[in-house]
């Protein structure tokens, strides 16, 4: 059942979404670029280890955590197998509300021999050389949360180095996003692109549930522009 | 067997204390508490720190020869001072788990001696039969409750993803057989959509991994592990939950009694 105020709020929901994911994904994409011009730079002065890579992450890291209105939970760079001298793989990468860097080897769990380039967040912008959102998924790796992941590739003249990337846990993004969608007054739930729920204003459709088999399957779904989700309005 | 994290241990001991203080002397906590809550120290946090460094070298986390984080790194990312850090790293020397070397390429490494397997096989014999067959209903239920929720909730190229990673299982190589097999159990039930049942998976692979270590070397019981991993990732693909819990319980039975088995043996 497709309604004009349906259509209407659909619409507006999907401009509230691409609002809410502009500036990191903006940010995101700023530092892609920059990473890639400044390894490039470093690599002409000799090989490089994981310590000169995490001093040349760390500001941007810290730069995408502290943005305004969105609270990103951590940010940084996952190194390509083989790209520096002293570490197989290598996650330059903070997280936290006092970000720190993410020690995999001081955690209670051990992840260090953790495969990460088949993760969604890594394999797919590495395969298609664009910028991906992952998830929602419960991110093993780094944040232990239910998380997105917003990941884009960084290249050195071509050459896939890795990804720079943030995660946005799906706590903030309920707590930040939810009222806004609320206000719209129709039941509004928002699906990532294989059609898992995100958030939805109707208690009874549950984050991480598949809508495929449901109420909303049939429904018509709007695109946000700018990010890979979408708008399911009732 | 060793446990895999002890990092609520002080804050378990600091209840006790108030407990004790409390009936003891209800009248005059102000007194009291002026005890109750001082600093732990960080002599107990070398401890702490020394202990998970300890089952990370004998659970073949961190491997023979591999580099530790620097003193600075580790201390702030334990949040503890770098003395404390120092001095942990001085008892794991003196376990014979670490070793230091000096110079430019210097710094804190896993000991060549440290053998995963031989702490394993001194953990297996250690354990009752009653303890891991405990082990195994606790592994059992989690595992299940992670594969029901995600046989509802998975979409095909997710479960693939886990199909695939199976598909690169390589006999010629123990060390990455049992690491692809424990990224791909960690895969499947990250699929149930659940942080708090995925992370209770993950201390359960740290603990379970270097005990399974043991039966890999088995060939009948390593080849049977895929099969019975991928019964419950078809039964996920189909979105059969009950299907999905009783392949859970198929592989988890199949794997104690091997453990079992290989108890017995040895004595």
């Amino acid at each position: 059942m497709t309604t004009a105020t349906s259509t209407s709020t659909a619409a507006r929901a999907a401009a509230i979404v691409s609002q809410y994911f502009s500036a990191p994904i903006a940010s995101l994409e700023a530092t892609a670029t920059l990473l890639g011009t400044e390894l490039a730079a470093s690599g002409n002065l000799g090989p490089l280890s994981s310590q000169q890579l995490d001093a040349l992450v760390e500001p941007h890291a810290l730069a995408t955590v502290s943005l305004p209105d969105v609270h990103i939970y951590g940010a940084g760079f996952i190194a390509a197998v083989g790209l520096l001298t002293d570490e197989r793989n290598h996650l330059s990468w903070w997280q936290g509300d006092d970000p720190k860097r993410l020690l995999l080897a001081a955690q209670s769990v051990n992840k260090e021999h953790i495969d990460y380039s088949e993760l969604e967040w890594f394999r797919v912008p590495m395969e298609t050389g664009r910028g991906h959102v992952a998830g929602p998924y419960v991110d093993y790796l780094c944040s232990d949360e239910y998380t997105i992941t917003i990941a884009a590739p960084v290249h050195i003249d071509g050459t896939f180095v890795g990804v720079a990337g943030l995660d946005l846990l799906i706590d903030s993004v309920e707590r930040q996003l939810l009222p806004k969608l609320a206000e719209l007054g129709d039941k509004v739930t928002l699906v990532n692109s294989v059609g898992r729920v995100v958030i939805s204003t109707d208690p009874r459709h549950a984050t991480g549930d598949a809508v495929r088999g449901g109420a909303l399957a049939e429904l018509e779904r709007t695109a946000c522009e700018g990010v890979a989700l979408e708008i399911i309005a009732e | 067997m060793h446990s895999t994290d002890s990092a609520d241990a002080p804050r378990k001991s600091a209840v006790v204390v108030d407990d004790t203080a409390r009936s003891r002397d209800a009248s005059r906590p102000g007194r009291l508490q002026g005890a109750l809550f001082q600093s732990i120290g960080d002599a107990g946090r070398a401890e702490l720190v020394e202990r998970r460094l300890a089952s990370a070298i004998t659970g073949g986390h961190l491997r023979a020869g591999e580099r530790l984080p620097s003193e600075n790194d580790l201390a702030r990312s334990f949040g503890v001072a770098p003395t404390t850090v120092r001095e942990s790293l001085l008892a794991l020397r003196s376990q014979g788990l670490v070793v230091t070397r000096r110079g430019r390429n210097g710094g804190s490494f896993v000991a060549d001696s440290a053998d995963p397997v031989a702490h394993a096989r001194t953990a297996l014999a250690a354990t009752s039969r009653v303890a891991l067959r405990d082990l195994g209903a606790h592994y059992a239920a989690i595992t299940a409750a992670c594969v029901r929720l995600a046989a509802r909730r998975a979409v095909p190229s997710e479960v693939q993803q886990v199909r695939s990673r199976l598909g690169r299982l390589d006999e010629s190589d123990l060390e990455q057989w049992r690491s692809t097999l424990d990224d791909a159990q960690i895969e499947l039930v990250a699929l149930s959509q659940s942080a708090r049942l995925t992370r209770e998976q993950m201390r359960l692979q740290a603990e379970m991994s270097p005990m399974l270590r043991l039966i890999d070397v088995d060939e009948t019981s390593r080849r049977a592990q895929p099969v019975l991993l991928a019964s419950v990732v078809d039964a996920v693909e189909a979105g059969d939950d009950h299907e999905a819990v009783a392949a859970t319980e198929r592989m988890v039975d199949a794997v104690i009694n091997a453990l079992i088995d290989l108890q017995s043996q040895s004595r």
